[in-house]
């Protein structure tokens, strides 16, 4: 290599350095100067270095303050404590245990004061390699957890980068708490990249679906502003807070004076909404009246508690439960559990009751995919149908999460976990001789149920040595080796058979925790990475998620984190080498065209070549296992899955997989 | 939009068609055509590569009990949600190929020979 030109001393990082504090140093350069400084910057930041221009070297820090004679507090270049300590102290009394980000220079004050001054715990930074894989996190993390973690998002792109993820999180109802940052006032702004990731109003971009948002201009405003949100963000229905943390609030000193006078307010969360008696009693008298009782579920169960309250219910009424499964809801093989039949039930019922349904409408009718969509009830017209929900509390406009407008005969607003003890109260005190009645139902719910486990055998066995392998034979092997385990599921059942309902005991709440909530592809890694973490903390759990190769693809760096932070699952990538839900999309549109129906293939296989899935886990420090094609291999593959992930390993094996369940 | 009760209408259909199928003896198809198109004209996407079916995407076809004409009317005029193959793209003769492979195809072993299946989710 030559000599360096003077430009490229230019970028050198003290150099650099200096030219910033010259040109933050109120304009004492001339526009001369300035306008070089500027150039320096722009080329630092966007290097590599144009052709070489002859250019004076630098002055030292020294040499321009000794020639322009720079205010003292302009040469103060240290202090002890900064607005982002007391940020931090605002976030501990919050009791946030994790805080998961992507680094960015909007907020690197509080990075430095979260991991220093902060003691890195309480919460515990988390390195994650996307903002999408933060928020993701937090979304599974929360579902377990029962409470919010934290994410950190750089201004504008690391927010951009979390969008779908915050979206998949503000569908599902799941509390998160969001800070992103923006650079201060325009004259203390560096220019260029500062300016890119400044903004205005950095919520704007994700305010259609969070639940609230600020961006506090004073330390005060800071503190009252990220309590109000944690306790909105937990509030019936939950859902993502933003905080934006100005950057010169994060970085300016703050004096001891200062600090006297700010008062972190404490956290007071909001009682949940319950339905009003008179509501309560009108559901009762036709629940108990009804010949035909059904309850749907979906967003329902937060905890065990809401749980076993269902099961209160259901057998006080001897009432069938079918599950729309957006949480765990309801014990898998209680002979109340009748998902086998769901439809039929839905048919025949005088009355229903959904508890926080997510689709009512959906719940309810059907609408045909071709040219011509029509639809049908499923129900029958007489059915009386009561609605206990918090749908109608978080609702606006743009996105269309909120469903077909359907309107229940007794539409009771409030918080159906909540609600269920009283709800239970006013069915008891309607029941009156309707006992013996309800004990004959139960007892055709306890015939119809042995049928069950029958019938899935039967499915099951279909395929059973096929290759690519069957979805019911994944998960007869992976039962073959977890049933000794405290395991649990972290990922939805939609595309591969829903086995884990028809054959497995899902008791626990902590077992299931639903789907996306949005629908965006993505979520089933980075939610799988954020309740292994949850699942972590409670100790002695065998995290399970059964991910798409689609899924997988959005996010493989969730392996890279969960091996740098010690985060122990087992994710069997369900591998259809296609975005198969989409093959199926492009088949139908041929099919109605008539023409090309070999052609679906293209744009939505992932082949040529074969992703080597078990490798990329391992360039992450992963474990990887696979490809598994060969059914006869998937138990000793699984097996060893398992001890590695009991060694405290994230684990990772490849099976390849028929289309779908 | 029009409102109509879809699953009887088709219920009707395949019934009406089950009974003309009882006279008609199903037509000699070649069974290795039948297994190329079954993949090549994505009929695995939904039913399975081995005609196994899967819950949510479309039901078993292997071993079909249904008489041809059924078997060809679902193509033709789907009961519900699946794709149409009109003949425009799909001939009597390629259909007929992929029912005499889905005649073919090795029985599924009787789940009760599984101890790994029936044990599932027992403890
Ligand atoms: C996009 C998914 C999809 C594709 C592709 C598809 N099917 Fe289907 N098939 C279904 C569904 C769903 C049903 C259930 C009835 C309905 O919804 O129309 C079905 C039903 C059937 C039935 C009736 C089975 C019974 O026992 O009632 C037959 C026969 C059938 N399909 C054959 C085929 C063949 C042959 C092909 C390929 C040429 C094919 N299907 C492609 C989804 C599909
Ligand atoms: C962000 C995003 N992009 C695209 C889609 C459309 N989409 C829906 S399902 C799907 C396939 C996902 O692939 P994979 O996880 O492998 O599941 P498969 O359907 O293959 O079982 C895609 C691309 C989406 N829902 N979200
Ligand atoms: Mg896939």
């Amino acid at each position: 290599m030559g000599k360096k030109t003077s430009d490229q001393a230019g970028l050198d990082r003290r150099g650099f350095l200096t030219g910033v504090a010259v040109a933050g140093g109120a304009g004492l350069s001339g526009p001369a100067q300035a306008q070089s400084n500027q150039t320096r910057m722009a080329q630092a930041q966007t290097a590599p270095a144009p052709a070489a221009r002859p250019k004076a070297p630098l002055p030292t820090a020294a040499q321009t303050a000794a020639e322009n004679e720079t205010p003292a507090h302009v040469e103060a270049l240290t202090t002890e404590k900064t607005g982002s300590d007391f940020m931090v102290d605002v976030c501990k009394t919050l009791n946030i245990d994790f805080l998961a980000s992507c680094p960015g220079s909007t907020f690197r004050a509080l990075q430095e004061s979260f991991i220093n001054y902060g003691q890195n715990k309480k919460p515990e930074w988390l390195t994650c390699l996307h903002e999408e894989v933060s928020v993701g996190m937090a979304h599974g993390y929360a579902k377990v957890a029962g409470k919010p973690m934290a994410a950190m998002l750089h201004g504008t792109v690391g927010t951009q980068h979390a969008a779908m993820g915050i979206y998949n999180a503000y569908c599902d109802r799941v509390p998160m708490i969001l800070f992103t940052a923006s650079a201060g006032p325009v004259e203390d702004r560096r220019p260029g990249v500062e300016w890119m990731h400044s903004v205005q109003d950095g919520a704007a971009t994700v305010r259609d679906f969070i639940k609230w948002d600020d961006y506090p201009w004073s330390l005060q405003s800071f503190a009252e502003s990220t309590v109000r949100g944690y306790a909105l963000a937990c509030a019936e229905p939950p859902g993502p807070i933003l905080i934006t943390a100005d950057g010169k609030l994060q970085e300016s000193e703050l004096s001891k004076q200062e600090e006297a006078k700010l008062r972190i307010p404490k956290l007071t969360r909001g009682t949940q909404t319950v339905g009003d008696p008179a509501a309560l009693k009108e559901a009762a008298k036709m629940l108990v009246a009804a010949e035909n009782p059904v309850i749907l579920v979906d967003r329902y169960a937060r905890s065990q508690q809401g749980v076993d309250d269902l099961v209160r219910l259901a057998e006080l009424l001897q009432a069938p439960v079918v599950d729309k499964q957006s949480r765990m809801n309801f014990p898998s093989q209680h002979y109340l559990y009748q998902n086998a039949r769901g439809g039929v039930l839905v048919a025949q019922a005088d009355c229903i009751l959904s508890l926080e349904p997510v689709d009512l409408f959906g719940q309810l009718n059907r609408v045909r995919d071709q040219i011509e969509r029509t639809w049908r009830s499923t129900s029958k017209p007489t059915a009386k149908v009561i609605s206990l929900s918090t749908h109608d509390l978080l609702m606006k406009a743009n996105y269309q999460d909120f469903q077909r407008y359907s309107a229940a005969d007794l539409a009771i607003t409030a918080d159906a976990q909540a609600t269920m003890p009283y709800l239970i109260e006013a069915v008891e005190r309607e029941i009156g001789d309707r006992k013996s009645a309800f004990a004959a139902r139960g007892q055709k719910m306890r015939d119809a149920q042995k049928a069950f486990a029958a019938r899935a055998h039967a499915d099951g066995a279909l395929g059973w040595d096929s290759s690519p392998i069957s979805g019911a034979r994944m998960f007869a092997e992976l039962w073959n080796q977890v049933k000794n385990e405290d395991w649990a599921f972290m990922s939805p059942n939609n595309y591969s058979g829903n086995w884990q309902h028809r054959l497995w005991p899902i008791e626990k709440h902590y077992q299931f925790i639903g789907n996306s909530g949005g629908s965006g592809v993505g979520y089933e890694p980075v939610a799988a990475l954020g309740a292994a973490l949850a699942h972590r903390e409670v100790g002695g759990r065998l995290p399970i998620a059964i991910v798409g190769d689609g899924n997988f693809n959005m996010a493989p760096s969730v392996m890279w984190t969960a091996a740098h932070h010690k985060i122990p699952f087992l994710m069997i990538i369900q591998n259809n080498r296609a975005y198969h839900q989409e093959v199926m999309h492009i088949q139908r549109m041929a099919n109605r065209h008539n023409r090309g129906i070999e052609s679906g293939v293209i744009g939505t296989e992932i082949t040529n070549p074969n992703i080597d899935y078990a490798g990329l886990a391992r360039s992450y420090g992963a474990v990887g296992i696979g490809p598994i094609s060969d059914p006869k291999e998937l138990g000793e593959a699984i097996k060893k899955g398992v001890a590695a992930v009991k060694a405290g390993e994230p684990v990772l094996i490849d099976v390849i997989m028929q289309p779908r369940g | 939009m029009k409102i109509f009760a879809i699953t009887l209408l088709a219920g009707l259909s395949l019934c009406a068609n089950s009974a003309l199928a009882q006279q008609a003896a199903a037509p000699a198809g070649d069974i290795e055509n039948g297994k190329k198109h079954y993949t090549t004209d994505g009929c695995y996407q939904c039913h399975g590569t081995l005609g196994n079916g899967a819950a949510l995407t479309g039901p078993k076809l292997a071993n079909t009990e249904l008489p041809f004409d059924a078997f060809l009317m679902q193509l033709r005029h789907p009961a519900n949600d699946m794709p149409p193959y009109e003949a425009k793209i799909i001939s009597d003769k390629t259909v007929a190929d992929i029912y005499a492979y889905m005649k073919s195809l090795p029985k599924s072993p009787d789940a009760k020979s599984l101890p790994l299946l029936t044990g599932m989710g027992v403890k």
